[in-house]
């Protein structure tokens, strides 16, 4: 029963297409990625996930209907452009966006307050919106997003430009609202952010879906086949057959290898060349290694580089 | 349904409140009825200024008629000159270096005539050819003084001449019998037609400012999460136009205030109809440009580009200030027939001769109903720029994007 379904979806503006043939579904009570470089489609997709614009074709469901206006309420959004009245206070900011997503003068100002103490902006409550840091700033949108209890948050790259300990406080309070049985979705560049907090995650470039399910799903779909290995001595263990690719550097190295199976082969050999190991360290792949493996599956290597390098 | 009035309500209420409170509201409120004032008072004083004070000579060989001239001169309705008599021999070379001097603003030769039965001849230098009041006093002055002369060769009394002479009153009448101050009438009309000039302009302009405003500052995603594109539209209009009315209201009421202290004397008369006329077309045309400014500031990024395109706002006002004049004097020709049913021009133009001379009241009707119709449509119209056109950011449409837009929504 998803709470979040794409089915085929196509956006085309002017002559560049922003996404094309995007089917992803969400299950309530996650928190779900949505990652991919910088001009990927991230920010056209949750768009048209929040009615704000529609899919040339294509259809979007939420809570298992087809997108509805009167759904919005139940949905937190906050968009990547952050914005804010310049002049007005924040208190009265929150209220006046709180009570738009139809909550009582009374509600919107105590729950204003609360959040308020809860992300530790307290200071900030009497103060015009332009006087405040872009962190605050970042803060203040933040709850406005979450003032009228939302069953489904949506957030467009919530931690950018964040300083780290007020990021770490964001997702906190993100990884909070998921054990209230909250679903959770955002998007981001940052693949190592999501690695640790997703259950379930879509990979999107250029507009195609690269890869989506839950976190444990896609990594399991990909081979134990990393190593990281640092020793001194030898170094001719590294052109082992099973080898695929070496990056080499001071004191030790990352390897891919053909198989999982190639490890204790490689080991073997660099024992028997007499090399010194201090650490051999076989791993998954990390979601930006499946990420850019995929990318130079589909469209060739050069391209693949060129999105890692974004 | 209840929804969106809310929404329209909640919108409305921001744009009011956080307008009302900023200081330029306070400086606009006090500020411009100052100019306004302060240009009309100028402009009166201007006009008594022009009565002409200037120093002449005038060179005659015989005292008559030149006395009366001088005499007519130095205390005339429109002159308070300087007059020297001369005898005709004076060299005109000393006047002329006098003249350079500006010890002397002109000569007048009078030529006795030749025959009786003829006119003399009067020729005036002046130093300045522009300076047309002193020219048009001397002339009036000379024309009084010939018919007194020949009213008094033809023997009648000078009592008599003067009763002759006076100046005839005509008692302009209202509708109603009463004797009516048609000065005052046209200057509550002038007043009203600038009034409504000025804060159409100022508070649609505002309308597209607070768009664009909202879109610098990327307000507009956070809005359009929970609400639609025409309430937002609507809220804004009704907002801004409140604060609008809110100010002329404040200037309506410190403008009755001021008339009751000033009593009767002040005679500026605003009729309660002239004031409902007033703000029915005010309203109307109000909501016709502010939704014109609405889908021009959708179009737009920035202030600079908004420049570019007021022209879409400012030609037809301007035109209806040019129809102005053709108005006033003739307000029940064709041509204003005609141009006060252009729903562009209507609210200006058509109140204008609601305050000067009652039109039909089918034309009252008929402009009303063409300028509902012309803001259905513009609203229509901007309500689909609006939507497409606000999440637009960087660069700036053109035509054939605009018309795709339309077909878009």
């Amino acid at each position: 029963m998803p709470i979040v379904e794409l089915n085929k979806v196509r956006k085309v503006y002017d002559t560049k297409v922003a996404v094309e043939g995007l089917s992803l579904t969400m299950e309530p009570g996650t928190m779900f990625g949505l990652l991919g470089p910088n001009g990927s489609g991230k920010t056209s997709t949750i768009r048209m996930m929040i009615g704000m614009t529609m899919p040339d074709s294509g259809s979007v469901s939420l809570f298992e209907r087809p997108l509805h206006r009167e759904m919005l309420n139940r949905v937190g959004y906050l968009p990547e452009e952050r914005g804010l009245y310049k002049k007005m206070k924040v208190l009265d900011q929150l209220v006046f966006l709180g009570r738009l997503h139809g909550l009582s003068e009374a509600t919107a100002k105590e729950r204003s307050l609360a959040w308020c103490e809860r992300i530790q902006i307290t200071e900030a409550i009497g103060k015009k919106t332009e006087d405040l840091s872009k962190g605050m700033q970042q803060k203040i949108q933040f709850i406005a997003a979450l003032l009228h209890d939302p069953e489904l948050v949506i957030m467009d790259e919530p931690f950018s430009g964040l300083d780290p300990v007020n990021a770490e406080l964001l997702l906190d309070t993100l990884v909070g609202l998921r054990r209230e049985g909250k679903a959770v979705m955002f998007s981001t560049h940052r693949m190592d952010q999501v690695e640790k907090m997703c259950d379930a995650i879509a990979l999107i470039s250029r507009g195609r879906l690269v890869l989506s399910g839950s976190m444990r799903e896609v990594k399991a779909r990909y081979a134990r086949n990393r190593v990281h290995v640092v020793f001194s001595g030898d170094e001719s263990f590294l052109k082992h057959p099973e080898v695929e690719e070496a990056k080499h550097y001071a004191g030790g190295a990352d390897l891919k290898l053909y198989h999982e199976a190639g490890a204790q082969k490689v080991l073997a050999e660099a024992v028997t060349r007499g090399t010194v190991v201090h650490k051999f360290e076989v791993k998954e792949p990390t979601l930006e290694e499946i990420f850019i493996e995929q990318v130079r599956a589909g469209f060739g290597r050069e391209e693949a580089e060129e999105i890692a390098n974004d | 349904m209840t929804n969106r009035l809310l929404n329209i309500w909640l919108i409305a209420r921001r744009e009011y409140v956080e307008r009302i409170r900023t200081k330029g509201f306070l400086i606009a409120t006090i500020l411009i009825p100052t100019l306004m004032g302060g240009g009309m008072f100028g402009a009166a004083e201007l006009a008594a200024k022009s009565k002409t004070a200037a120093h002449i000579a005038v060179l005659a060989s015989q005292p008559q008629p030149a006395q009366d001239l001088s005499y007519e001169l130095e205390h005339g309705k429109d002159s308070t000159m300087t007059v020297e008599i001369l005898p005709l021999s004076t060299s005109h070379a000393a006047l002329d270096q006098k003249m350079k001097d500006k010890q002397l603003d002109g000569y007048l030769v009078i030529k006795p005539a030749t025959e009786p039965s003829q006119r003399p001849a009067f020729d005036f230098t002046p130093r300045s050819t522009a300076d047309i009041a002193t020219t048009t006093a001397i002339q009036e002055a000379l024309h009084r003084v010939l018919i007194r002369e020949y009213l008094a060769e033809k023997g009648l009394s000078a009592s008599q001449t003067d009763a002759l002479m006076a100046p005839v009153t005509l008692n302009v009448l209202g509708r109603n019998g009463e004797r009516g101050d048609s000065k005052s009438a046209f200057l509550v009309a002038y007043v009203l037609f600038f009034l409504m000039y000025m804060v159409v302009l100022l508070y649609g302009m505002n309308v597209a400012r607070s768009i664009i405003e909202e879109k610098t500052s990327r307000v507009f995603e956070v809005l359009l999460a929970t609400i639609q594109p025409d309430e937002l539209l609507a809220g804004k209009i009704l907002g801004v136009g409140a604060v609008g009315l809110t100010q002329v209201g404040i200037w309506m009421i410190a403008f009755g205030l001021l008339a009751a202290q000033m009593g009767a004397t002040s005679g500026v008369q605003i009729s309660s109809a002239q004031v409902i006329y007033f703000v029915v077309y005010f309203g109307l045309g109000y909501a016709l440009y502010s939704a014109v400014a609405a889908s021009l500031g959708a179009m737009t990024n920035s202030e600079q580009e908004l420049q570019q395109l007021n022209m879409f706002m400012m030609l037809p006002l301007f035109f209806s200030l040019l129809m102005l004049a053709p108005v006033v004097t003739n307000p029940n020709s064709v041509v204003s027939r005609i141009v006060s049913q252009i729903p562009f021009c209507a609210p200006l133009l058509m109140d204008l001769r609601v305050s000067i001379s009652m039109p039909q009241p089918w034309e009252i009707a008929l402009s009303i109903g063409l300028i509902l119709a012309a803001i259905y449509a513009v609203l229509w119209f901007s309500s689909r720029i609006y939507r497409v056109g606000i999440l637009m950011y960087g660069k700036k449409p053109n035509l054939p994007e605009i018309l795709r837009w339309l077909k878009y929504s």
